[in-house]
C-alpha cells in the first residue's frame, strides 16, 4: 500500500511537472502580441488604457487644419490668377516644394474667426515663412505638437502622463493627481489630465500667444484654452479630439478630430530632431558678419540670396 | 381544411416560381464572392455608335435591319477613303500639302478602323432627338471667346485668316487653356495633352485601338477605375461605395470627388468637385455627372451616364455605351508615363526659343508668322 | 517501478522533462531569431477575410516614417541641400531651402533596412554619393515622376489596396501612381515602365509579390539610393494586426548590388472617418522647375522675406542635359 502511495505521489508530481513547466513556458500574459523573447505590451496601466509608446499623426493638419487642395508650399501669381505657381524660396524643389492635399480635421470644416482675426489669419499665410514659429524651430504648442509629421512618445503612470516630441524636443507633463500652479504662460502650455471611462480628458491653460496651429496662418491669443479626448479605438490607435476655446480670436469654441496611429516597428524610437542649431541660418543669417549662404547653382536655375536687416521693430522680431 | 391547404400550396408554389425565376435573373449577372455584381475586368469597344444621332432617325434609338445594313455599308466606304488629311480639298488633292505632310505622323498610330456598328442610333437617349441640348448663353459665348482667341493667334499664317499679326499675341488666354494654340510662350500655352494634364475627360471610351481600355478592380467597398487612353492622358480613379458627403466645394479636381452606392445591381456613380482643367465637351467646374455602372452579361458592362452643368448646357443630358470585355492577351493595359517621357513639351519650348532667337538675329522668319498649331489648312 | 496501468513513472517524468526542454530550446531560438530577424509578431484578433479565406488588404493605407527620405538610419540635417558652413562638419540649408528654416529639415529616423547597410559595389556607391550631392537635379520624385516599387509604398502620402477577385489594384495619392498585381496568368508585360510588372501569389496568409521591368530611373529615397533596369523587386504582405501591414521588400540587381537585401517596415490603415485619396496634381505644380529656363519671359524670378530676398535665374544647359528629363 506505500508503494502504492509512493507511485501515485511520484505520478502527482510529475505530471505537475509537466504542466509547471509547460505553463510557464507556453502561456503569454494576456494583452496585447507578444514579440518573440520581449515582455508582452499590457492593454491596461493601473487599470487605465495603456498609452505607452511612439505615436504620430499621419494627415496633413500641420499644412492646414481645413480641407485643401494640392498648392505650392511658397505661392506666387503664375500665369492665371487662380493657379498659382512654386515661388522663388521653393521653385527647386519641384513635388517636395508643394502643400499636399487633405480632407481636413475641423468639424463644420470652418474655424470661426472674428473679422479681424480672419485678416489677421489670411495675413498670416501670405507671410508664413516670416511669421511661422515653426520656421524657427519653437516649441509647437498644443494642439499642434499631436500632429506635426515627426514621432512623440508617451511615457504613462498613474500620476502623470509624460510626452517628449521629437520635434525640437519639446515636452508636456499631463499632471493626473497633484499639479504644481503654472509660473507663467507657456509655449507648450500647461497640462491637467483626468480618467474619464477610457478617455483622457486634458485641460491645457497658460499658453502665451506665440504659438500657431498650423502653417497656413492659424493663431490664438494668451486666452486661449483647450480640452483634448484622448480615446483608444483600437489596441494601436487613439481617437484625438480637440476643442479650442478663444474669445479674443474665435466667435464661440470649435473642434478637431483625427487618429494618432502608433509606431508598430519592434525598433521604434524617438529620435531627436534638435533644430535650433539646424535654424540658425535662417532667422540669424543676416546678422553675421560676413554673408554666408550666398549662391546655388543646379542645371537649370540659379539662386542669389541678399540677407537684409529689417527697419524698425521687426529688426527685433523673434 | 382542403381549400387552407389549397391556399397554402398556390401560395407556396408561387413564392417558389418567384424566387427561382430571380435566382435565374441573379445568375445571369456575375456576381463577386461577397455577392455584389462583378463589373472587374478590362472594358473596351470595337462597335462604333456615334455620340449624336443622325436627324434622319428622328426620336428612334434603334435603327431597323435595313437602316443599319446601309449604314454599315456607308461605315465599310468610309474606312476605304484615304487618310483625313490627305484627302480632296475644294476639287484638288490633298495628297503632298503641307497639312497632309505635317499630320502623316498621326496615319500610324490610328490603327485599325471600326468595322462594327451598333443598332443604337446614338449613344444619347434623352434628349429624345438624341442630340446634345443647345448650349447656354454663358457657355455659347466662352466657346466663342476662345475660338476667336485662338483665331487672333492663326491670323496672318498660313493656317489662319489674312491679316497682321495680332496684338492679342500678348493676351492671356481668356479660358484656362486646354486647346492647343498657335503660341508657345510657356507650357501653359500648350494645352492639356501636350502638358500630360490629361484630355477630354473619359467618360465615354472611344472605338477601336486607339479608343483607349479601362481596368475594373473592385473591393466591397471600393471600385477602382483605370482608364489606359490616348498617349497616356488616363487616370487611376477610386469610387467609395459610401454614403458621406462630398468634399466641400472649394475643392477643386480634375478628376472630381466620386461617391458611389449600389441601386439594386447598378452601381451608381456621383461626381462632383472638378476643376477648371477638366474638360468634358465644354464643359469645365460646374460638371455634375452620374453615372451608372451595369454588368449587362459575361462580356458586357453598360455605362450610362447624366451630364449637368446649368453653366454649359440648356437642360442635362443622358447617354449610354456598351462596352465589351477584352482580355490580356490582346489589349494590355499600359502605364500611363506621359509626363516622364514629355520630350515634346520640351522640344515645343526649346524649338519656339530658338525660333525667336534666330529671327532677332536675321536669321530666321518670325515664328509669330507661322502656324504651330494646326499644321497649315486652319482646322484644330 | 511501475504504477496500475502499466506505464512507467519514469517514462513520465523523462517524457515531461524531454518535451519542457524541447519547449525551452524553442523559446531560446526564437529569442535568437528575433534578434536577427526582428518581425514583429501578430496580433489574436481576427483579421478581415475574403470569401475564399485569404486575408483582405483592401483599404487606404500609408507608410508612418521617413524611410521616403533616407531608407538607412538617418539623423536630423538641417536641409537635403546644404553647403559648407562656418564649420566643415556643420553645413548650412542651401539657398534653394533657406527661407523653409525648420520646415525644409531632413527629420531623424531609424531606417527600414535590414543591416542597416545597402550593399553597394564600389562604384556604385560612388554614384549614390554624386547621386545625393546632386538630388535636386536628378531626384525623380521633384520632377513628379511615378516613384516605382517600393518606393511608392512608403512615400508620405495615403494610397488605396483594392482586392478583386484575381487582381489587386493598388491607386497611390502620389502622381496618380498605379499598380496591378496579377494574381492569375497573364503575358509579360512587353516593355519596362515606372512602376514595373507585378505578380502576386499566396503563401499561406502572406501575399507575396514579384515585381519585375521595372525602367532604371526611379530612386529609392532623397538620399539618391538607385538601381538598375536589372531590379527584381520580392515583396511579401502579411496582415500584423487588422489595422496594419507587415511589409517586406527584397531587392536584387546584380548591377548595382553585391548581394540581395531586404527592407521591412509596417504600413498602418487609416481610420478616419472621411479618409480617401484625393488629386495629388503635381505636374503643373512642377512645371516652372521642369520648363522655366524655356519660357518666353521668366516668371518666377525674385521673391522677398523679411530678412532675405531670393533671386532666381534661369539658365539653359548644354544639349547633354538640356534634353535630360
Amino acid at each position: 500500500m506505500r508503494t502504492g502511495l509512493s507511485r501515485a505521489i511520484v505520478l502527482a508530481a510529475a505530471i505537475v511537472v509537466v504542466v509547471g513547466v509547460f505553463a510557464l513556458t507556453t502561456i503569454r500574459p494576456a494583452g496585447q502580441a507578444a514579440q518573440a523573447g520581449q515582455p508582452a505590451r499590457p492593454s491596461r496601466i493601473e487599470g487605465k488604457p495603456n498609452l505607452n509608446g511612439v505615436w504620430q499623426a499621419m494627415n496633413t493638419a500641420n499644412w492646414d487644419l481645413l480641407a485643401h487642395d494640392v498648392k505650392p508650399a511658397v505661392a506666387q501669381q503664375g500665369v492665371y490668377a487662380n493657379h498659382p505657381v512654386l515661388a522663388a524660396p521653393v521653385v527647386a524643389l519641384g513635388s517636395v516644394g508643394i502643400v499636399p492635399p487633405g480632407p481636413g480635421v475641423v468639424e463644420g470644416n470652418e474655424i470661426p474667426y472674428t473679422a479681424e482675426a480672419a485678416a489677421k489669419k489670411r495675413e498670416n499665410a501670405e507671410h508664413w515663412l516670416d511669421r511661422d514659429p515653426e520656421v524657427r524651430c519653437y516649441m509647437p504648442g498644443i494642439p499642434r505638437a499631436m500632429y506635426m509629421p515627426y514621432p512623440f512618445q508617451i511615457t504613462q503612470s498613474g500620476s502623470k502622463i509624460q510626452m517628449v516630441f521629437a520635434y525640437a524636443n519639446a515636452s508636456r507633463t499631463i499632471y493626473l493627481q497633484e499639479a504644481p500652479k503654472p509660473p507663467a504662460d507657456m509655449w507648450m502650455g500647461h497640462s491637467v489630465g483626468h480618467w474619464d471611462g477610457n478617455t483622457l480628458v486634458v485641460d491645457v491653460t497658460d499658453f502665451n500667444d506665440r504659438t500657431w496651429l498650423s502653417r497656413a496662418g492659424d493663431f490664438h491669443s494668451d486666452a486661449l484654452k483647450v480640452v483634448e479626448r484622448f480615446t483608444p479605438i483600437t489596441p494601436d490607435a487613439l481617437r484625438y479630439e480637440v476643442t479650442l476655446t478663444d474669445p479674443n480670436v474665435y466667435t464661440r469654441p470649435w473642434k478637431m478630430s483625427m487618429v494618432l496611429y502608433r509606431r508598430l516597428e519592434n525598433d521604434a524610437t524617438l529620435m531627436d530632431f534638435r533644430c535650433v542649431e539646424l535654424v540658425e541660418e535662417t532667422f540669424l543669417g543676416h546678422l553675421r558678419r560676413n554673408q554666408l549662404v550666398k549662391h546655388w547653382e543646379g542645371d537649370t536655375i540659379v539662386l542669389d540670396v541678399t540677407r537684409r536687416t529689417p527697419e524698425g521693430d521687426k529688426r527685433y522680431e523673434r | 381544411m382542403r381549400t387552407r391547404a389549397r391556399v397554402f400550396a398556390t401560395i407556396a408554389a408561387t413564392t417558389a416560381a418567384i424566387i427561382l425565376v430571380g435566382a435565374q435573373t441573379q445568375t445571369k449577372v456575375p456576381r463577386t464572392a461577397w455577392g455584389a455584381p462583378d463589373l472587374q475586368g478590362l472594358w473596351n469597344t470595337n462597335t462604333l455608335v456615334p455620340l449624336e444621332r443622325n436627324q434622319q432617325y428622328g426620336t428612334r434609338a434603334q435603327m431597323t435591319e435595313e437602316e443599319h445594313a446601309r449604314a454599315l455599308a456607308d461605315l465599310q466606304q468610309r474606312n476605304q477613303r484615304p487618310g483625313r488629311d490627305s484627302r480632296e480639298i475644294a476639287g484638288k488633292s490633298g495628297v503632298g500639302t503641307e497639312k497632309d505632310v505635317a499630320r502623316a505622323y498621326n496615319e500610324f498610330w490610328f490603327g485599325d478602323k471600326p468595322t462594327k456598328l451598333s443598332y443604337r442610333t446614338s449613344m444619347i437617349i434623352d434628349p429624345p432627338n438624341g442630340r446634345l441640348p443647345a448650349y447656354t448663353p454663358e457657355a455659347t459665348k466662352r466657346i466663342a471667346d476662345k475660338r476667336e482667341f485662338l483665331a487672333a493667334l492663326l491670323q496672318g499664317t498660313s493656317g489662319g485668316r489674312p491679316g497682321p499679326i495680332s496684338p492679342r499675341r500678348k493676351d492671356s488666354s481668356p479660358d484656362y487653356n486646354l486647346d492647343r494654340i498657335n503660341r508657345a510662350d510657356g507650357p501653359e500655352d500648350r494645352g492639356g495633352p501636350e502638358r500630360c494634364l490629361g484630355d477630354n475627360l473619359p467618360v465615354t471610351m472611344g472605338t477601336g485601338t486607339f479608343g483607349g481600355v479601362m481596368q475594373v478592380v473592385q473591393s466591397p467597398d471600393s471600385v477602382s477605375v483605370y482608364y489606359d487612353v490616348g498617349q497616356g492622358q488616363g487616370f487611376a480613379w477610386v469610387i467609395p461605395i459610401t454614403n458621406r458627403p462630398h468634399l466641400p466645394k472649394n475643392i477643386q479636381l480634375y478628376r472630381g470627388d466620386a461617391i458611389g452606392h449600389w441601386e439594386g445591381d447598378t452601381l451608381v456613380v456621383d461626381v462632383t468637385n472638378f476643376s477648371d482643367e477638366t474638360n468634358f465637351r465644354g464643359s469645365r467646374q460646374n460638371l455634375h455627372l452620374i453615372q451608372r455602372f451595369r454588368r449587362l452579361d459575361a462580356n458586357t458592362l453598360q455605362v450610362e451616364f447624366t451630364a449637368e452643368d446649368p453653366t454649359t448646357w440648356m437642360r442635362p443630358w443622358t447617354a449610354v455605351q456598351e462596352l465589351e470585355r477584352a482580355d490580356d492577351k490582346t489589349t494590355v493595359v499600359l502605364e500611363g508615363g506621359c509626363h516622364e517621357g514629355n520630350y515634346g513639351l520640351l522640344g515645343m519650348l526649346l524649338n519656339t526659343r530658338a525660333a525667336e532667337k534666330a529671327f532677332a538675329e536675321g536669321k530666321g522668319p518670325d515664328p509669330a508668322t507661322q502656324d504651330n498649331a494646326t499644321g497649315g489648312g486652319g482646322d484644330n | 517501478m511501475r504504477i496500475r496501468f502499466g506505464v512507467s513513472a519514469t517514462a513520465i517524468i523523462s517524457a515531461a522533462l524531454v518535451m519542457s526542454l524541447a519547449v525551452i530550446v524553442g523559446r531560446v531560438s526564437a529569442q535568437r531569431a528575433s534578434v536577427s530577424a526582428p518581425v514583429p509578431a501578430s496580433s489574436s484578433a481576427p483579421i478581415r477575410r475574403q470569401a475564399n479565406g485569404k486575408p483582405d488588404f483592401s483599404g487606404i493605407w500609408q507608410a508612418n516614417n521617413s524611410a521616403n527620405w533616407d531608407v538607412l538610419t538617418h539623423e536630423a540635417m538641417p536641409a537635403r541641400v546644404m553647403q559648407t558652413g562656418v564649420h566643415q562638419l556643420s553645413p548650412v540649408p542651401a539657398a534653394p531651402v533657406l527661407a523653409l528654416g525648420a520646415v525644409g529639415g531632413v527629420p531623424p529616423g531609424v531606417g527600414v533596412v535590414e543591416g542597416d547597410v545597402i550593399p553597394y559595389k564600389p562604384e556604385a556607391l560612388q554614384k549614390k554619393k554624386d547621386n545625393f550631392e546632386h538630388w535636386l537635379d536628378r531626384d525623380p520624385e521633384i520632377k513628379c515622376y511615378q516613384p516605382g516599387v517600393p518606393r511608392a509604398m512608403y512615400m508620405p502620402y495615403p494610397f488605396q489596396i483594392l482586392q478583386g477577385t484575381n487582381k489587386i489594384m493598388m491607386v497611390f495619392e502620389y502622381a496618380n501612381a498605379q499598380r496591378t498585381i496579377h494574381l492569375d496568368q497573364v503575358e509579360p508585360y512587353p516593355n519596362d515602365s515606372w512602376m514595373g510588372h507585378s505578380v502576386g501569389h499566396w503563401e499561406g496568409d502572406t501575399l507575396v509579390v514579384d515585381v519585375t521591368s521595372q525602367i532604371d530611373k526611379t530612386w529609392f529615397d532623397r538620399a539618391g539610393d538607385f538601381h538598375s533596369d536589372a531590379l527584381h523587386v520580392v515583396e511579401r504582405y502579411r496582415m500584423m494586426t487588422p489595422d496594419a501591414i507587415w511589409y517586406e521588400a527584397t531587392i536584387e540587381d546584380p548591377n548595382v548590388f553585391t548581394r540581395p537585401w531586404k527592407m521591412a517596415m509596417p504600413l498602418y490603415r487609416h481610420l478616419e472617418p472621411n479618409a480617401q485619396l484625393m488629386d495629388y496634381r503635381c505636374i503643373e505644380m512642377v512645371e516652372e522647375l521642369l520648363y522655366g529656363h524655356l519660357r518666353k519671359q521668366p516668371l518666377v524670378r525674385t521673391w522677398e522675406g523679411q530678412t532675405m530676398t531670393v533671386r532666381v535665374e534661369r539658365k539653359v544647359p548644354p544639349p547633354d542635359v538640356l534634353y535630360d528629363r
